[in-house]
């Protein structure tokens, strides 16, 4: 079998493959990110490309037919017979991701300053350098240069000296030279043991770095930590390359269960993303791999099982069963992270298959675990992870929201990227839209906060029963789509993009299991410790989409519990500031541990009421209308809509 | 010692729905029926009122049904004239209320016209003085298609109308508005669905009084007790001031007992089960019999036999009111 060229347009990149390999494959090895959410099924239509010339086979996929009228193609479906050109349009191509990193909300910030982690559990960073003077060997004074240096903490510190590991070791005699038997060495804790990780000749300056990490299901983000000042100096962020393989986790662990090749797949895609952050991190603040002493991971036990290869697949099957919660400390080197190869990397401990370390990394940085008022932690992420309690105790579980709320199974769903429709105004009876777009840009598509936004105004506005149908309107914007009913919320020619941005029926219905979700979520913790909704003082809302979240608009959908607005919280990316957190205070990491042994974990497949819990969520705001006491007011006019 | 009865105090009570409408109301019928309005659970008479009687409607199609011989048997002679059907219902086996099912319409089927159907209707509302209750074919296109045009027909008679589920509801529920009916409201044995409902129905402005839940019942040895426990708790919800629950309950006894092959087999297929004849006669009649425990307030029977013993249960039930 030969071997073909597929260029790459309009990039221009070209990459040799064999012949019959699949053509999203091959711009992966290009260096080429398509999206997915079906894992290469040819069911979500969204790797859609145009070939320009050359022969291949491909097998019918679930396509739009405007793309297959204009030849278009499922990458995933094709595979490549001959040499080849290809055009890969913007709609089809992972986009990178600014806002991730942005620290953004103003609120957030303050919130963090209020919540100072740090001065309350105390400032011992992971790693230091100290500055070691040794006395020049002679041919009587004639100990290794190990032996030397070993001697000069048992003599000065009158301690037991600390390991060393191989990479330092390499370094140790020419830096002692060149420093003339003077050299910086960083010391870090190794899990329990302190190790010399690196020797640099003389005095050096340069504060020793750390790495904390968030790996999202759908997206990654890394803070570069200064340990000697325990400030963040630098952030990056990108997708998850393992989304190729599919949005969320089950299809991920299905596709490393299932596929010979699968983990390792899965576990160099997230590998790769890391790397290729810390690469731009390394070139943007003029550092070297070596000088990232340690690493500090937090992500769901999914993501926690992929970033260290060991198999998820009892995640996914009943009674869902990880094979950890908590995990080794281990090297960047033998994982094939590009920091100093003998950088330990701490990987923080879950609860459950479906309650990760980036909730417990959550519960660290914030004061739940160690203040008396009942708080409420919620993640929206890709799943919907709720943590209730406060010093004395501790409940968790997950609810399947979905990947809605970050744009997944929703017709023109998209991250609140540029151009992401995140407000949304609807005039009764739904002829006149207006919109507003994530930078003002034209609307791409609509993201999360604009979802439970529009949802919002479509029910204010009478264009939508409290289930989620469609009212009989007479309104050009309420048509028949291919999927059903649909509801124009921006037309192409108002937009000037590729197709009008649309909320169809199953969007709503959507819409409506993901916010019930989460309500029938915290109403069953809620239930475990029977307390009700008005005993939670506090709501903490985790995740990228609580930086856009109107809670208003969210306790109108019936998302949130109805409380004051002072009641909430936006922490951010609780996630990687936890992580951030454990690199510079060695108590704080202690802590971790422990917090992960008292979360109490409820499974909610396994709870009677949550299914009924669940039922009753699916109405706008809800069923029981007197749980959202302003809803009800503001709808019978006796008082304006929460802050409305 | 004298021993002191605790009585339960309920804040509210189930509505009250009039089916029927006489001359003096702008209808053709002899009579009105009137059910719900309870102040207690089912049948405790020493704690609250039950001032209307569970009454007994029985089924009629405008075609030759597909139901089994022992519920055949005693409409041989009328099967296919929807008319003569009905009568032989109030007359003969005294039903309180007709159930007129337009299975016809179905385009698998017949496929009547919505004219055709509201000529069976005229007829049938000729034919008997009850008041009627009316459904559709259960093809939801065709449905509606068909309930607009026998509302219009049915104008001033105030029938009940079925059927509006969750995701179809507001042709019948605009109908039902228009010519002023009663609407029969689905939900799939879902206390919270039910309750959904109700209220989608009622944001299109019917009045809560003009609402019957039909809770989706089952045959008696499948899952009748989830059907109980619903009903149950529907009516606890209506005595304790839920308005949104606070509606009569209708039980499609009949067709769910239809479904069940104890009600349909034979002793030469199932010898120790004894005869079929008193069998499905009995199976509809011990599921009824459940439901009226449960707080039913409209029974719709296929067999005389069924609608007998359940006459008599319900006499015994209401002696002591």
């Amino acid at each position: 079998m030969g071997r073909h060229t597929v260029v790459f347009q309009p990039d221009g990149v070209s990459v040799k493959v064999a012949e019959g390999t699949e053509l999203g494959r091959a711009a992966a090895m290009a260096g080429i990110q398509l999206k997915s959410t079906c894992g290469g099924e040819g069911t979500c239509g969204l790797c859609a490309v145009k070939v320009l010339s050359g022969r291949f086979a491909t097998r019918e996929g679930r396509i739009l037919p405007e793309r297959r009228r204009k030849g278009m193609v499922l990458a995933c479906r094709t595979w490549v017979q001959g040499d080849m050109e290809v055009e890969i349009p913007s709609t089809s191509r992972l986009a990178a991701h600014q806002v991730l990193v942005e620290e953004g909300a103003r609120r957030e910030i303050a919130f963090e300053r209020e919540l100072d982690p740090v001065g309350r559990y105390g400032f011992h960073p992971v790693g230091h350098k100290i500055l070691a003077v040794l006395d020049p060997p002679t041919l009587t004074d004639n100990a290794s240069d190990l032996s030397r240096l070993l001697t000069r903490f048992r003599r000065e510190d009158g301690r037991a000296a600390p390991a060393i590991g191989l990479t330092a070791l390499r370094r140790l005699p020419r830096a002692l030279r060149e420093g003339k038997w003077r050299v910086t060495v960083t010391l870090v804790d190794a899990g329990g043991t302190e190790e010399m990780v690196r020797v640099e000749p003389g005095d050096s300056r340069r504060p020793p770095y750390g790495l904390a990490v968030d790996i999202g299901t759908t997206s990654c983000v890394v803070h570069l930590v200064d340990l000697r000042s325990g400030l963040a100096v630098d952030r990056r962020g990108s997708f998850n390359r393992q989304a190729r393989y599919g949005d969320d986790v089950i299809t991920r662990i299905i596709h490393a269960a299932e596929r010979p090749e699968g983990l390792s797949e899965l576990n160099a895609a997230v590998l790769e993303t890391i790397n290729a952050l810390v690469d731009e991190l390394l070139a943007a603040n003029a550092l070297e791999a070596e000088d990232l002493i340690a690493a500090a991971v937090a992500g769901n036990t999914t993501m926690t099982h992929l970033f260290l290869s060991i198999p998820p697949d009892h995640i996914r099957l009943e009674p869902y069963l990880p094979a950890a919660v908590s995990f080794p400390v281990v090297r960047a080197g033998e994982l094939g992270l590009k920091l100093n190869p003998d950088a330990p990397v701490y990987v923080f401990p879950a609860v459950a298959s479906y309650v990760g370390g980036d909730i417990v990394s959550g519960v660290l940085l914030t004061d739940l675990a160690h203040a008396a008022p009942v708080t409420l932690f919620i993640d929206v992420g890709t799943n919907g992870e709720i943590v209730l309690g406060n010093r004395d105790w501790l409940v968790a579980c997950a609810c399947s929201a979905g990947p809605c709320f970050e744009g997944g199974g929703i017709t023109c769903g998209m991250r609140a990227t540029p151009g992401a429709i995140e407000r949304v105004r609807v005039e009764p009876g739904g002829r006149e839209v207006r919109l507003q777009t994530v930078g003002g840009m034209p609307p791409a598509g609509i993201c999360g906060s604009g979802m439970i936004d529009a949802l919002a105004a479509l029910h204010e506005a009478g264009v939508i029963d409290r289930s989620g149908n469609f009212r009989d309107l007479d309104t050009p914007r309420l048509r028949e789509g291919e999927e059903g009913p649909e509801f124009v919320l921006a037309a192409a020619h108002e937009t000037g993009g590729e197709r009008d941005i649309v909320l169809t029926a199953a969007d709503l219905k959507n819409l409506i299991r993901a916010k019930g979700a989460i309500y029938a979520g915290i109403r069953s913790l809620l239930a475990a410790v029977e307390l009700g909704v008005q005993a939670i003082e506090r709501v903490y809302i985790a995740g990228g989409f609580g930086n856009y979240l109107d809670v208003r608009d969210a306790i109108r959908v019936g998302m949130l519990p109805d409380l004051e607005l002072e009641r909430y919280r936006f922490v951010g990316n609780s996630s990687v500031k936890g992580a951030r957190l454990a690199l510079v205070s060695r108590p704080a990491w202690a802590e971790a541990e422990r917090i992960a042994r008292r979360l109490t974990y409820l499974e909610l497949s396994a709870s009677s009421s949550y299914m009924e819990e669940f039922v009753s969520a699916l109405f706008l705001p809800h069923t029981d209308l007197d749980q959202f006491p302003s809803v009800r007011d503001a709808e019978l006019g006796v008082r304006p809509c929460p802050g409305r | 010692m004298p021993v002191e009865r605790i009585k339960e105090r309920y804040p509210s009570k189930v509505g009250e729905v009039v089916l029927g409408a006489t001359a003096a109301e702008g209808g053709t019928r002899a009579h009105r029926v009137k059910v719900g309005g309870d102040s207690t659970l089912p049948f405790l008479h020493f704690e609250g009122e039950m001032p209307n009687r569970p009454v007994i409607a029985m089924e009629v199609q405008d075609v030759v049904p597909e139901w089994n011989p022992v519920f055949t048997a005693p409409i041989r002679d009328v099967m296919g004239d929807p008319a003569a059907w009905a009568q032989k219902c109030v007359e003969e086996f005294g039903a309180d209320l007709v159930y007129l099912k337009l299975a016809g319409a179905d385009p698998e089927k017949q496929d009547h016209s919505p004219d055709h159907c509201a000529g069976t209707l005229r007829k049938v509302l000729e034919a008997v003085k009850v008041p009627l209750i009316v459904t559709g074919c259960g093809v939801e296109d065709k449905d509606d298609a068909v309930m607009p045009v026998i509302a219009e027909a049915g104008a001033g008679e105030n029938l009940l109308l079925g059927t509006a589920t969750q995701d179809h509801y507001k042709t019948l529920t605009a109908a039902c508005m228009v010519h002023k009916h009663n609407i029969i409201a689905l939900s799939p044995i879902d206390i919270n669905i039910c309750k959904q409902l109700n209220i989608l129905i009622s944001e299109m402005n019917l009045a809560l009084d003009r609402i019957v839940i039909d809770p989706s019942v089952g045959a008696l040895g499948y899952g009748i007790e989830y059907t109980y426990s619903i009903m149950e708790r529907i009516r606890l919800g209506a005595l304790q001031g839920d308005r949104m629950l606070s509606m009569p309950v209708l039980c499609t006894v009949g067709y769910e007992v239809g479904r069940v092959k104890e009600a349909s087999a034979g002793a030469d297929e199932f010898p120790s089960w004894g005869e079929l004849a008193d069998r499905a006669v009995l199976w509809e009649a011990m599921t009824a019999s459940c439901f009226l425990q449960a707080g039913g307030h409209i029974f719709v029977l296929r067999h005389p036999g069924s609608v007998r013993l359940l006459r008599r249960q319900i006499d015994g039930l209401m002696a002591g009111n």
